[in-house]
């Protein structure tokens, strides 16, 4: 896969005129390795194309005043601590602010709900559960809810994600989302890794607040698994 | 079986409307009296042309109707206590709303006197009735799932304030004012009050009980209301099942006096999501659906028309077998004790930031 998403990132640098760089995996996460060898921690979610365009939904102010984040992340066999420092890297980015305080349960290993509340004020949750049978896909959901509108990357009314294609033929059922041309054929996860390693390279500036953003990020994963056991709230 | 003749009292609750049908429609039912708080709920309740008369007078009821064996209590929180020691003192069998007091004290004199009084007190948490829950507890009594480990649910509506004003009132709906906590400008009574269905539910589907609660409010999505809209709650049960509610007024609304087409404004005016993990797998359920669309009349807005409200069939014939039959309903005060003492924890973990041990 690494090698696919460097042929995939050399794609684009080479047709944008980006500088050198290339992807790897690291101790916690995929990184782009620089020519000088400092190592950047992706956070692919910060350029999904759903959440790029709920924080412009945000910061355009298309939602006026921004009560609570409503977020569900539901995986196969995934390692609970990296679901929740994602869960709670995204609430960070689109919410602009800062963790105050949060609560968990779950048995920390398969299940942790957490509620968190944001410096500015704004209140929250994440449900995240790695219970799904193997091979099940990724289901999770969005929701942010304002005095004036509500946002979310769900459909009203629909429980699961939605695909662009459904067939239907003698082999079965098949779904198909495809949502970026150029990376076309790829996974969403290589989609998304390459287009953070782009970001970065594209504005270098990047790199030292997605580092801290994903060492804090998993610094307070860690924290609501323990207030999960704990039954403690935790206050940053 | 001879028809239970009923009546309904106050008039005022959000669900009175819900009751109209099926007490029209089932046999097993005589609907003789209604009998309204006052005059605004009267003239609310001739809206709907039922042909039942109403009064506005409780012994004027009675002394027209004094076979009236039933009476659905359809009232605002503050008003139950009265309402039913009048029932009980009479004799006459009770169908409460969801929330009989938050008052301990008051809920436990409710017991001596439904006791004493040897009358059925069934309390109003329609969801038991539901098909999809219906199905869902089956799928979890069967092994589906395995030991649960987590569920999540949401109980989320419109506000009903504009259309049933006592919801907003902390006096009305929680019994007294109590403000929600320090330096906080609101007082109990709001969305929490109105959604117990989640905090019962649970119950059902883990046969454990809560053990530890977690609650936090969120800024109101309505700043010109008293009382919390949006709030979130966390804990475990005593058998180690963690769950998350969200138990908020989140989706706002028209504000219209009488309930109507149009009093959404965002497209789904309520909702009931559970999400079960277990140690064989997961369930989503949604409680309300699948449902129609349209974007018609009166405001063209994209719209989530639901296609069935099973629930208040199920629970009259409920409550008229537990008349007639002299049985004790599921859903009974002394049952639905621990549901409201943890709610009211919920408002103590609100006040002080921590979790509350029940």
């Amino acid at each position: 896969m690494i090698k696919q998403m460097n042929s995939a990132l050399d794609f684009l640098r080479d047709k944008y005129g980006v500088g050198p760089g290339s992807i790897a995996k690291g101790p916690e996460c995929f990184q782009l390795v620089l020519p000088d060898g400092n190592k950047v921690d992706l956070l692919p979610h910060r350029v999904e194309r759903r959440f790029v365009e709920l924080k412009k939904i945000i910061d355009g102010k298309t939602l006026e005043g921004i009560s609570t984040f409503r977020f569900a992340a539901f995986r196969p066999k995934g390692d609970l601590r990296k679901m929740l420092a994602a869960e709670l890297d995204l609430a960070a980015f689109l919410s602009g602010s800062d963790f105050s305080s949060l609560f968990a349960t779950g048995d920390g290993q398969r299940v942790c709900n957490v509620i968190f509340r944001l410096v500015n004020g704004m209140s929250g949750c994440i449900e995240c559960s790695s219970g799904l049978p193997a091979g099940t896909p990724l289901l999770d959901r969005h929701e942010i809810i304002a005095r004036r509108g509500v946002a979310s990357d769900r459909v009203v009314d629909t429980q699961v994600p939605q695909h662009s294609i459904y067939l239907w033929n003698e082999d079965g059922t098949a779904t198909y989302t495809d949502v970026d041309t150029e990376l076309f054929g790829l996974s969403d996860e290589a989609i998304w890794t390459v287009r953070a390693a782009f970001a970065v390279l594209s504005n270098p500036s990047l790199a030292a607040s997605w580092n801290q953003a994903a060492i804090v990020s998993l610094r307070q994963a860690e924290a609501a698994l323990k207030s999960a056991l704990s039954g403690t709230p935790v206050t940053f | 079986m001879k028809p239970v003749k009923i009546a309904m009292m106050g008039m005022t609750h959000g669900h009175t409307r819900k009751y109209y049908q099926t007490l029209l429609e089932n046999k097993k039912l005589d609907w003789v009296a209604s009998c309204a708080e006052d005059e605004d709920a009267k003239k609310v309740y001739a809206l709907y042309k039922t042909g039942v008369p109403c009064y506005l007078d409780p012994d004027a009821m009675l002394a027209e109707h004094p076979d009236i064996e039933a009476i659905v209590l359809a009232s605002a929180n503050d008003r139950h206590f009265e309402q039913m020691k009048f029932c009980a003192e009479r004799g006459i069998h009770i169908l409460s709303m969801k929330i009989p007091t938050f008052d301990m004290k008051e809920y436990d004199a409710m017991i001596e006197l439904v006791e004493k009084a040897g009358v059925v007190c069934q309390i109003e948490l329609e969801m038991h009735y539901n098909p999809v829950v219906k199905r869902l507890q089956k799928l979890i009594a069967e092994g589906a799932l395995g030991k649960i480990l987590s569920v999540q649910a949401t109980n989320i509506t419109l506000s009903p304030v504009w259309a049933f004003p006592w919801q907003g009132v902390p006096e009305a709906s929680y019994g007294s004012r109590v403000p929600l906590a320090p330096g906080d400008r609101r007082f109990r009574g709001g969305a929490l009050c109105d959604h117990p269905h989640i905090f019962d539910l649970i119950r059902w589907l883990t046969g454990s009980d809560f053990a530890n609660v977690f609650a936090q409010v969120a800024p109101n999505l309505r700043p010109d209301i008293e009382v919390e809209d949006m709030l979130l709650a966390a804990g475990k049960m005593k058998d180690g099942t963690a769950f998350l509610f969200d138990p908020s007024w989140s989706r706002m609304e028209e504000r219209l006096k009488v309930p109507a087409p149009g009093w959404e404004v965002f497209p789904k005016r309520m909702e009931v999501n559970v999400t079960i993990t277990g140690e064989k797998g997961m369930i989503q359920c949604d409680c309300f659906g699948p449902n129609v669309y349209h974007n018609g009349a009166p405001n063209d807005r994209y719209t989530v028309q639901y296609t069935y409200f099973d629930e208040w069939i199920g629970l009259i014939d409920e409550f008229v077998d537990c008349i007639r039959n002299r049985k004790q309903p599921r859903i009974n005060l002394k049952w639905h004790r621990h549901t409201i003492e943890t709610m009211n924890a919920c408002y103590d973990s609100i006040a002080t930031g921590k979790a509350i041990a029940i």
